[in-house]
């Protein structure tokens, strides 16, 4: 067998025709070459990777409050008997109809309608150097009471209130 | 008229492997991870807050519980990550003897709270309540109830 990968013929008016082969075609034109065909799953490949691509939803949005609750067992071993409770600021939130709410501060304050009065409200109250006439401590207990019916969204929204005011220990209390 | 080089001199062919091994590979990970984002993440509205100081989610181990809602404000039933839990008083006892549990292997394990907008309180409160009682009941581990409330910024 000649290593010429190109074989010379003749065709039927006499023109001359070089036709390249292969090494396979070479040992022997009868073998019958074997092919997968990848095509259909491909395509179905490419369909599944579509499908999971549109219908996965990351919740990317989701962030967090880190709420450490009181440990209950650590708090009565470290407990001063000398020492004096501070009187929590306890604010009410109930929820009206669908949408609506009140507020409410336990204590001889003004009343606020909103969840940006109660901010405001908390924040001229906080001590700190840029805030003149303070009255709590950033530490000063804030326990928030909604009642049985109050939409989770208000709750959170109270807590919001307290928390941009940057007091730190704010904590849910029992349904009302 | 020559007809030199017919037949062209050489086949072109396209190799599909590599594309077919990333196509795999993608599809795997999409199958995994809608897995795991169905098992922790119940389909709810969460409370949307405007300007929360809150934080993202850390990278220490976490549980999730879902209050999943009902349609008139209450609790269907509660998923601490696949395991469901009736919204019931022996369910919440359930709830916090599974915690309890958790919280014995893994002390500084935070408990991500993820509840609907419209649920009332009295059907979260409980869960607050079961948390607090779990690390009470975890033993002498030092599990201390640290609990992460899920929220959506208002954009």
């Amino acid at each position: 067998m000649s290593d010429d990968p190109r074989s010379v013929e003749q065709d039927a008016n006499g023109d001359t025709v070089i036709e390249h082969r292969t090494a396979r075609q070479r040992r022997g034109r009868a073998r019958p070459r074997i092919a997968l065909n990848l095509t259909a799953m491909i395509d179905v490949t490419f369909l599944l990777l579509v499908y999971f691509m549109v219908a996965t939803e990351f919740k990317l949005g989701e962030e967090v409050y880190r709420l450490d609750l009181p440990d209950r067992r650590a708090a009565q071993a470290a407990r001063d008997p000398f020492e004096l409770d501070e009187e929590p600021l306890r604010i009410q939130i109930a929820t009206l109809g669908r949408q609506g709410y009140r507020l409410r501060i336990d204590g001889p304050y003004p009343q606020p309608e909103t969840f940006d009065d109660l901010h405001e409200f908390l924040r001229s109250r906080r001590i700190a150097d840029e805030v003149p006439g303070g009255l709590f401590e950033p530490s000063h207990p804030i326990i928030i009471e909604p009642t049985r019916t109050t939409r989770w969204q208000h709750a959170m929204e109270t807590f919001n209130a307290a928390a941009r005011a940057r007091f730190t220990n704010v904590t849910l209390g029992r349904a009302g | 008229m020559s007809r030199l080089h017919r037949r062209g001199p050489a086949e072109l062919h396209a190799n599909l492997t590599p594309m077919i091994d990333v196509t795999f590979l993608l599809i795997v990970f999409f199958v995994l991870v809608s897995q795991i984002v169905e098992v922790e993440n119940v389909d709810m509205s969460l409370p949307e807050l405007a300007d929360p100081r809150t934080e993202l989610p850390g990278d220490e181990q976490r549980a999730v519980i879902n209050v999943v809602p009902a349609a008139d404000g209450s609790a269907r039933e509660y998923k601490l990550g696949a395991t469901v839990l009736p919204a019931t008083e022996g369910g919440r006892r359930q709830l916090t003897d599974e915690l309890a549990s958790l919280l014995r292997r893994n002390p500084s394990m935070r408990i991500n709270l993820r509840a609907d907008q419209r649920t009332h309180y009295e059907w979260v409160q409980p869960v607050l309540q079961a948390v607090s009682t779990a690390a009470g009941n975890a033993g002498d581990v030092g599990a201390r109830p640290r609990i992460n409330l899920v929220v959506v910024r208002d954009e």
